[in-house]
This record gives C-alpha cells, structure tokens and sequence, in this order.
C-alpha cells in the first residue's frame, strides 16, 4: 500500500477507537438485564413503602416544558428556579436517617439543602446567604418525629430527587391509573425495573410516566414524565447517572455556616404545613377541587399554593406563588430566593400569557391560570381545561 | 516520492532497514539511535528556548498574567463602592478571600484569552516557522518529522502551561498582597483551611492546563495544513467559540459530552466539597480522545506533505 495513504489510517484508527469507545458502553446498557419478575402493583407499592437506604449519586434533571429558557444571569447561578427549563445536575447524600444533602448544581455555583432532622438549611453560593429553617413549637408537639423530620426539608423547597419526585408520582397511580411493567433497563450502571403508569382520565397531559427502580434495592433511580403534547421526548426526565449504596461522609452531612455568609432565621410554624389536599382527604378553606387522579384541577383563592402543587418540581410551586401576594408560602419563598437579584414580576410575564379575565402559564405537564378576580387554578391539564373550570371559557 | 519523505529518511529510519545481523551492524546502529536521541534533546531544547523566548510571546503571556492583577486592583478599588461583589464568576469573594482570585482570573480567562494564547501556540509551532522559510531547515536535523513535530508540541505545551502558571502565580500574589489569604469557603458550604485551599487552587490551575491540551492537538493539525499562521489561530479560535456555541445548544445535547469545551468549567469541582474525580477524569479522557485523534491527523499531514518553504 501506499506509504501516504498507511499514515493516514493510523488517525482513522484513532477516531474509529474514540467513537467506538464512546459509543460501546450506551451500545452495552441497551441490553436488557435480567431481573427476577415481579408484579406491578408489587413493584409501585413497594416504592411507595420503601424505607430509604443510605446513599449518594449524581442525577441529571432535564425539563422540557416548553417555558422559555430563564438565562443563568438572570438567576445569577444556580437557583432553583433553573428548574422550569433546561438541564441541571443534582447531587444528592442521604445516611437514611434524617440527614441528607440534596445540591444543584451551577457552573460555578451550588444550591445546597441541607436536612439533619427536624432542622434544615439552604445556601445559595452565588449569594452567599443561609437560610436556618427550624420547626416551631406548636409544629413540633402537633407532628410525629417522622412527620417532623419532613417538615422542614419541604418547607425549605426541597430539591427534587428520583426517589421524591417517583414517589410522588407512585402514590397516585394506584387509583388513577394502569401500572405495567416495562422491559428492565440499566440506569446509572444498575438493573432496574421500568414501571410504567398511564393515567386512564383522557382529559390530562400526563401522558405516562415511567420510573426506573432499582432491581436490588428497589430504589427509584429514574422518572420520566411524558406529555401527551411532545412525543418524542419525556417533558420531565430525573435520572441518577451514577449511584453509591454506602454510608455517605459525616462532612456531606453536616452543615457548618460559612464565614461571612448572612443568615436568615426561619421558624417553621404549623400553619406553613398544610398537608397537600390529596393526601388528606382534607380540604383547607378557599380550595376547590374538581376532577380527580392525574386530571385533578385545584382551584385556590389566595393563600398557600405551595401545597397545591405537590406532585411538581418544588421550583414550579414556589414561582408560582409570588406573584399572588400573601400567605406564608410567599413569605418562605421570598426568603429563601430573595438573594437572587432577580425581577420575579418580569419572570411571571414572560412566562405567562395574557387571556380572557387573567394570565395562563401553560407547560406541556402543567396548567396555571391566575384570574384578575385573584382565584388560582392548577392542574396537569391542558389550559382550555382550566379556564372552563374557571368560568371563562 | 515526495521531497518531504525523502527528507525525512533520516538515519532514524536508515537504521532498521540495515537489519543488525552482525555485531558491528548492531553497535553501529547503537551510537545512531544514541546520536538521534540526543538530537531530539538538543532539538527540543532549541525549540524551547525559542518558544519562551519570543518576545511577542512573552509580552502575550505577560498580558495574560496582567488579567488576575487588573480584576484584583479592581476588586480592591471598588470595594467599598455600590459595585462591590458584582460581576461573573467568583468575583464577589475574593475581597474575603484572596485565593478565590485565582479561580476569578481563570474562570474570566478560559472562554477566550486562554484559547487565543493555545492558538498562537500552535500556529507558531509549524505553519510560523513555514511562513519564515525556516521550516525546511529544520528538517535536516538528524531527527525524524514525527519526533520533530513531538517537540514542537512538547514546547507548545509548556507556552501553555507556563502561560497558566504565570496567572495563576500573578492571581496568588495579587490576591495575597490586596486580600490575604483565609480559611476557604467551598460553594457547598462548609469550608477547608487555607492550606487545603491553596492545594485546590494549584487543582484548578493544573486541570484547565489539561483540558487546552485537546484544542492545542487541534491547533498544531491546523498548523500543518497551511504557511499562513494568522489562519491556524483564527481557525482555532472558531473551533473552540464554534464548541462553546454547540455547548449551550440544548437541541445538540446529544453530541455535549464529547465537545472540546463542555468539561472545561469543571474547574468548579474543586471547589465543591466532595471532588468529583469521576467528572474530572471524563473530563480529561475527552481531551486525550481530541489529542489522539488531533495528533495523530497532524502526524499524518506532517509526515507526509511536501515541505519547501
């Protein structure tokens, strides 16, 4: 051969082997691993119970909502509002009994909530600015120990992981919808079951959400929420990319405030812990709710939307309820976001629309219509949806 | 045959073909491979001391290493001022801290300067010496054009890597002298002392030297298809503005793993506090991955092209 041609193949080899090397490992996890069988219903209920284990990993949290992109100078790093669109990875330590760290992270910034017990804390690096959330009194007495330890991690606008958001999601599969088992798939280098719930109400945009769980420790490793509007792409993708079942360090754990760093005191009263609707059975004044399952619309004269919207990234939640003036929920959340410098009120006009008697932020998972009259509706439901509830339509 | 490949049938490639059958034939070709040996030595030697030497060279790095002491001066002045802790990156501690000028310096750095400076590089490298005519010269050094073009590479490196050093000593000084130095604070918020900070920061300092090496692999090929320098830095430099594009494109998602820039800001890392040294370690294999596909394309071109300028 000739001797010109003979020294262009060595880097021909060498881009075969790199696209090869890039390329074989996705080629390998496409096999279908080999899991004992096990039942639907068994499968969603055991993740519903299942109690944590100790670990920790990386996940990449990928929203496809069809909002438009919130640029990273405007939320100044990373923020949880970073959320409603685009990529972020997560990372995310639990020892199982009560202390975790769950952080988002920026380029060159993180979000960190930290949770030991009853109490939790939030630093935002880009603001340099703690916020110390402890459980009240009154909050204390009323709530179980398990009960407590929640409490303030959700008030503090938790950062979602696989297991809360699949969850979340589980709980109201089993009234609502079609369960199935999908092929196994590998996730994060682990088997794992693929559980595919469809809700069976038309009228939703959830077209099905499939959870990835752990084959050994029936841990969710992944959840994608797909829209009834977008085919070919889950809305909603929270995936682990790696992931380890031991003990993590006592230094991820713990919280120690940084020098310098301002602080903000925040006490966790009873009243900032309205239990979602749903999981209640009991309904709070001012709240209406029609439908039921994925196609459930809440409707809310003012007050704590926060609650309302369980079941969605806790970043959605607390955007939407700024603007609405009032209640704790607000008051939490201007707290806890108030370091970025960010015009929350222009936020809410670009991510709105103008219609009849309100605005309507529509996603392709998740409807809100604010109405001029200062009632909320919400749902997983087209906006049509929304403004008949409303009476607009 | 091309003149370029009779050219570069030095002794290092006469010596296999006279097959050591004898004593004699193998003591011979002994002393022409030591011969060789220390030719490249001298030759990388050479091509060292006229790297580091250039006086536009110089004054480019001193330029770079003028960027930490200018944001530092800055940082200073303002520092009682309504504009105090404003700005990109991680401007807005370094007033507390002055190793955290070191991460600002670089971070403010590596979108452009950085490129630019691994550009000028590479187009110094070959197509530099081709456009000056001196390139032919060099091939009658008893050394072998791939050894040649290793030592090219070689000295483009250390440009780098000194360029980064330069900063990153002027941002720790500079830092020092207008802020000291104290315990520092991670983004995840707990904190290590400043000792263990001044190892991160060396961390930092090294790992974005690493990650230029697969643009300056790009670089050097570019450098081998033309005698027009300005061509080879302007090329580079699109390549790396063209990979930071495609970054931010969240329809090509697909292709962001294996882009030259998409690991380049986990410098951040180390200044998280668990390390990610798995992130990392992609970070770097995706670099080797440009090196080799990049080195070995400029390899082939170099070896085989007709050189007469």
């Amino acid at each position: 051969m000739n001797r010109t041609l003979l020294r262009w193949t060595v880097p021909a080899a060498a881009a075969v082997a790199v696209v090869a090397a890039a390329t074989i490992p996705t080629l390998a996890s496409a096999d279908s691993p080999e899991l004992p069988d096990r039942t639907p219903e068994e499968l969603a209920a055991a993740v519903v119970e299942a109690e944590p284990v100790p670990m920790s990993g990386s996940a990449v949290y990928t929203a496809r909502l069809g909002l438009p992109e919130i640029p990273a100078q405007m939320t100044g790093g990373a923020d949880p509002l970073n959320l409603l669109s685009g990529s972020s990875t997560i990372r995310m330590w639990t020892d199982a009994e009560g202390r975790s760290r769950v952080s988002l992270l920026g380029t060159t910034s993180e979000y960190s909530v930290v949770t030991d017990g009853p109490e939790a804390w939030t630093y935002a690096s880009s603001s340099h600015q703690v916020v110390h959330l402890t459980l009240g009194p009154d909050a204390q007495e009323h709530l179980a120990d398990a009960e407590a330890e929640h409490a303030a991690a959700e008030a503090a606008g938790t950062l979602p992981t696989p297991q809360d958001l699949a969850q979340q999601l589980l709980e109201r599969a089993e009234e609502h919808a079609d369960v199935t088992v999908g092929d196994a798939v590998v996730v994060a280098g682990r088997a794992a079951y693929q559980v595919v719930v469809t809700p069976t109400d038309d009228g939703t945009l959830v077209d099905r959400v499939v959870v990835a769980v752990d084959g050994e420790t029936l841990v969710p490793l992944s959840v994608q929420v797909w829209s009834t509007e977008a085919t070919n792409a889950p809305a909603l993708e929270l995936a682990y990319t790696d992931v380890s079942f031991s003990a993590p360090s006592d230094a991820a754990l713990t919280f120690s405030t940084p020098s310098g760093a301002e602080v903000t005191e925040k006490v966790v009263e009873l009243g900032d812990l309205d239990a979602a609707p749903e999981h209640t059975g009991d309904v709070p004044d001012g709240v209406t709710v029609s439908g039921e399952g994925f196609a459930t619309v809440v409707e809310r004269s003012g007050g704590d939307l926060e609650a309302l919207l369980t079941g969605d990234p806790a970043a959605v939640a607390d955007e939407l309820d700024h603007p609405l003036g009032g209640g704790p929920g607000e008051e939490l959340f201007g707290d806890m976001g108030g370091g970025t410098e960010l015009d929350r009120a222009a936020l809410y006009e670009q991510l709105t629309t103008p219609v009849d008697g309100g605005r309507l932020l529509s996603s392709t998972l998740l409807s809100v219509l604010v109405t001029d009259d200062g009632r909320i509706l919400v749902g997983a439901v087209p906006g049509e949806t929304l403004l008949e509830a409303a009476g607009l339509a | 045959m091309s003149r370029g490949e009779a050219l570069e049938t030095g002794p290092a490639t006469v010596a296999p073909a006279a097959a050591a059958t004898t004593p004699a034939a193998a003591a011979r070709e002994d002393a022409e491979v030591r011969a060789t040996r220390g030719a490249f030595g001298r030759l990388l030697r050479s091509e060292l001391r006229l790297v580091l030497g250039r006086r536009r060279t110089q004054l480019l790095v001193l330029l770079l290493a003028l960027v930490p002491v200018l944001v530092g001066t800055i940082v200073r002045a303002t520092v009682d001022s309504a504009f105090s802790g404003q700005g990109p990156g991680f401007i807005e501690r370094v007033s507390g801290n002055g190793l955290f000028l070191v991460v600002t310096a670089l971070f403010l750095c590596l979108p452009l300067l950085l490129p630019l400076g691994v550009s000028i590089a590479a187009a110094d490298a070959v197509a530099g010496e081709a456009s000056a005519g001196t390139l032919r010269y060099l091939l009658v050094v008893p050394v072998g054009r791939g050894r040649l073009l290793a030592a090219k590479a070689i000295a483009a490196l250390t440009l780098v890597v000194v360029a980064i050093a330069l900063v990153t000593a002027a941002a720790l000084v500079t830092g020092w002298v207008y802020f000291g130095y104290g315990d520092l604070d991670l983004l995840s918020g707990q904190s290590v002392s400043a000792a263990a900070g001044f190892a991160r920061m060396l961390g930092v300092a090294g790992y974005v030297a690493l990650s230029l090496t697969g643009l300056l692999a790009v670089g050097l090929f570019f450098s081998t298809l033309t005698e027009v320098p300005i061509g080879v830095i302007a090329a580079t430099v699109v390549v790396s503005i063209l990979s930071n594009v495609l970054d931010s494109l969240p329809q090509v998602e697909a292709i962001h793993p294996f882009l030259l820039s998409h690991h380049w800001f986990d410098f951040a890392e180390f200044l998280r506090a668990e390390v990610s040294w798995s992130l990392l370690g992609q970070g770097l294999l995706v670099q080797l991955a440009w090196v080799a596909v990049f080195g070995s394309l400029a390899w082939a071109r170099f070896t085989t092209a007709d050189i007469t300028s």
